[in-house]
């Protein structure tokens, strides 16, 4: 004779704050332990915004020659109302926030077509925890992995162009890289649901990375666009991010003239990208519930 | 024959942990031809399927390839919307409260896929133990224990991508016990092991359901689930065939057995054989110094078997050796899915049922 055993209904699931903030910590550190065992990953990531960065400044001396420095400078008192001379941190800081942009977008929205291929997306759906707590996992990662690099990458490109890195407002910067930050998880949010509907993430990737790096004025302001190019640019976020960085560093103009003025809008930015992300990630996931599944790719 | 169910068949429990009422699951694919060209295409995975599990039992989804098995248990595990139709799992409805019943489940579904490679099997168990919210010390408690169950120290502090294949599926399996589920969910977990890892994971299966757990099992593979499995649904085509123990479906099978015996069998004996009710035939096939070998062709040798003994021993025979030919639940898949059977076979268990008691 067989008895029934009571088990516990729940298993050993505790759903508490504690244990959602271990699930961020958990697959932030599993993906920073796989980044480990690719060889070689710190190099490529940190020498890219440099070569990107060099592009620019290297074609700007072989145009402007020993003018290159003055002429930029002219032009982008023209344009923006406010100059300098270093066009090698200028460039620098477009290269490398723009690989922070890039980067979130990579690692969210490549993330979930490996995890969809690997069939590891579906053990994720298995689980009772919220997909938007391994979401903000992976997006801490990419963060952390961002700003290590930026670091990195900003310092070497700057001994290797023998200007001063440390200058100008620093941690002014550091606050507007931290605050274009939380926007930019709305974004890889929104990208990655684009990337579970198609299944295919390369073409997008590349398309997107394309207008963004042309859109955010990675080697140049953007007051240089037509007025309604302008106002595209304006709406998305790392266009401020990077500007942001670049005037308090080097002194230049703000959007709004005031610092203040720009951080609010990145905060307003913050609220509203964030949400919108989400709200696209849910649609998209339960359409696709409701056909296939997550296991098809 | 009643009296032998119930006592292997967990009687007393009869609270359902799983309950589906009319679920339907239809597909709608693109048949692709070239490029540019594609057909919509329907494909009804899963027709109208009602189904109760029993808290306690272990119970198998038997079916041949594309018959909806897996379809079936991602509708339950909330991987796919059902199209219509309701469930509750452990108290639990489907739809409303799918995080608690995805807390109320352990599963294994997708074989040796659903890992990371990159990442040590105990970093693996870890992570999966996370997405539970099981709290980190009882994460690490419970993987060493299930290290010592599964016997997993030899390869659990090595990258994934170094497993064979057999080890990745004890990890997927170690994965699906991670969180210590009410519920145990397993899509053909055999599938690529080898006869004696499977031996051992259905042990394994065993000890677990004697602890308590409730156990939805799928196979292709009848022995399997005939050893396995209290009660077993046989699917095809996305319909519920036949719901029973398994001697409850071998018994639908009206089969003609043939029943050898051999041993000191008197003519009238062979005579009288032929008078019990069921027994269609019997024939003296060989006769040795006094020896004969009987065969005695009826419609179930089960039901029949005492009556031959009876009858033989009271005309002064002396049995010496009796090989009955079983039915395996390979005839009554066979028999249902071979689609030879055209009357409802869920009415057919119904009068069985009412029958024995
Ligand atoms: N995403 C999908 N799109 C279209 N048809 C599908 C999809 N998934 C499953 N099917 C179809 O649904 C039917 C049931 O498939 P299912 O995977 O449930 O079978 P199964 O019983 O698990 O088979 P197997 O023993 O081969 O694993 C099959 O005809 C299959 O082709
Ligand atoms: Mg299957």
């Amino acid at each position: 004779m067989r008895y029934v055993i009571k088990m516990n209904r729940q298993g050993l699931s505790e759903i508490n704050f504690r244990n959602k903030m271990d699930l961020v910590w958990t697959v932030a550190v599993a993906r920073f332990k796989t980044l480990a065992r690719y060889k070689g990953w710190l190099i490529m990531d940190v020498s890219i915004p440099i070569v990107f960065a060099a592009l620019p400044v290297l074609l700007g001396m072989a145009l402007g020659g020993a003018n290159a420095a003055s002429n930029f400078s002219t032009n982008l008192q023209e344009l923006t109302g406010a100059s300098t001379e270093n066009f090698q941190i200028y460039m620098l800081i477009g290269a490398n926030v723009f690989m922070i942009v890039s980067n979130s977008l990579w690692q969210v929205g490549f993330w979930i077509r490996r995890e969809r291929m690997t069939g590891t997306l579906e053990t994720i759906y298995l689980a009772p925890a919220s997909r938007l707590l391994v979401l903000a996992g992976v997006s801490l990662y990419a963060n952390l992995r961002s700003i290590l690099v930026f670091f990195i990458s900003f310092t070497i490109g700057c001994l290797i162009f023998g200007v001063q890195p440390f200058q100008g407002q620093f941690l002014l910067a550091i606050l507007f890289l931290l605050a274009g930050l939380i926007p930019l998880w709305g974004v890889s949010f929104f990208f990655g649901s684009i990337v579970m509907k198609l299944k295919e993430a390369n073409a997008i990737i590349n398309v997107v990375q394309l207008g963004i790096s042309f859109l955010m004025g990675v080697y140049f302001p953007i007051e240089i666009f037509p007025k309604v190019l302008q106002w595209v640019a304006l709406s998305f976020p790392p266009t401020w991010m990077t500007n942001g960085v670049r005037s308090s560093i080097l002194g230049l103009s703000y959007f709004l003239d005031q610092w203040y003025l720009d951080f609010a809008v990145l905060w307003l930015f913050a609220l509203l990208f964030p949400i919108m992300g989400l709200f696209a990630f849910q649609r998209i996931e339960n359409s696709i519930k409701k056909n296939e599944g997550v296991g098809h790719f | 024959m009643s009296s032998a169910v119930n006592l292997e068949r967990p009687g007393k429990i009869n609270k359902p942990i799983i309950k589906i009422e009319k679920m339907s699951k239809t597909f709608v694919s693109k048949d692709r031809k070239g490029v540019f060209k594609g057909k919509m295409k329907k494909v009804e995975a899963l027709k109208e399927v009602d189904l109760e599990i029993m808290e306690g039992e272990i119970f198998g989804l038997l079916g041949p390839n594309g018959a909806g098995k897996t379809t079936l248990i991602k509708c339950l595990t909330t991987l796919l919307l059902p199209t219509s139709g309701q469930a509750e799992i452990n108290g639990y409805n489907l739809m409303k409260e799918d995080n608690m019943v995805r807390t109320s489940m352990g599963c294994m579904l997708m074989g040796e896929r659903g890992m990371y490679w990159k990442l040590t099997g105990r970093e693996n168990l870890d992570y999966f133990g996370a997405l539970y919210h099981i709290p980190k010390p009882v994460r690490k408690k419970k993987i060493d224990e299930l290290i010592d169950l599964l016997k997993l120290q030899d390869f659990m502090d090595r990258t994934v991508e170094t497993y064979s294949s057999g080890q990745k599926m004890i990890l997927a399996f170690a994965k699906a016990l991670i969180n210590e589920a009410p519920i145990l969910v397993l899509d053909e977990p055999t599938v690529t092991m080898d006869v004696h890892a499977a031996r051992e994971l259905r042990e394994i299966v065993k000890d677990l359901n004697a602890k308590g757990h409730t156990i939805l099992y799928t196979t292709h593979i009848m022995q399997e689930a005939e050893e396995l499995c209290d009660r077993i649904a046989i699917i095809d085509k996305g319909i519920i065939m036949a719901i029973g123990t398994p001697e409850e479906l071998k018994m639908m099978v009206e089969h003609e057995d043939i029943v050898t015996v051999e041993g000191i069998i008197s003519k009238d004996a062979v005579l009288a054989l032929k008078s019990i009710h069921g027994v269609k035939d019997s024939i003296i096939t060989s006769e040795k110094n006094g020896l004969s070998v009987i065969s005695v062709t009826c419609e179930n040798s089960r039901e029949i078997l005492p009556g031959i003994i009876e009858t033989i021993t009271r005309h002064g025979g002396r049995i010496e050796l009796i090989s009955p030919e079983t039915v395996s639940l390979e005839d009554v898949f066979i028999k249902l899915t071979g689609r030879s059977l055209s009357t409802d076979t869920r009415e057919v268990i119904k009068e069985e049922k009412s029958g024995q008691n």
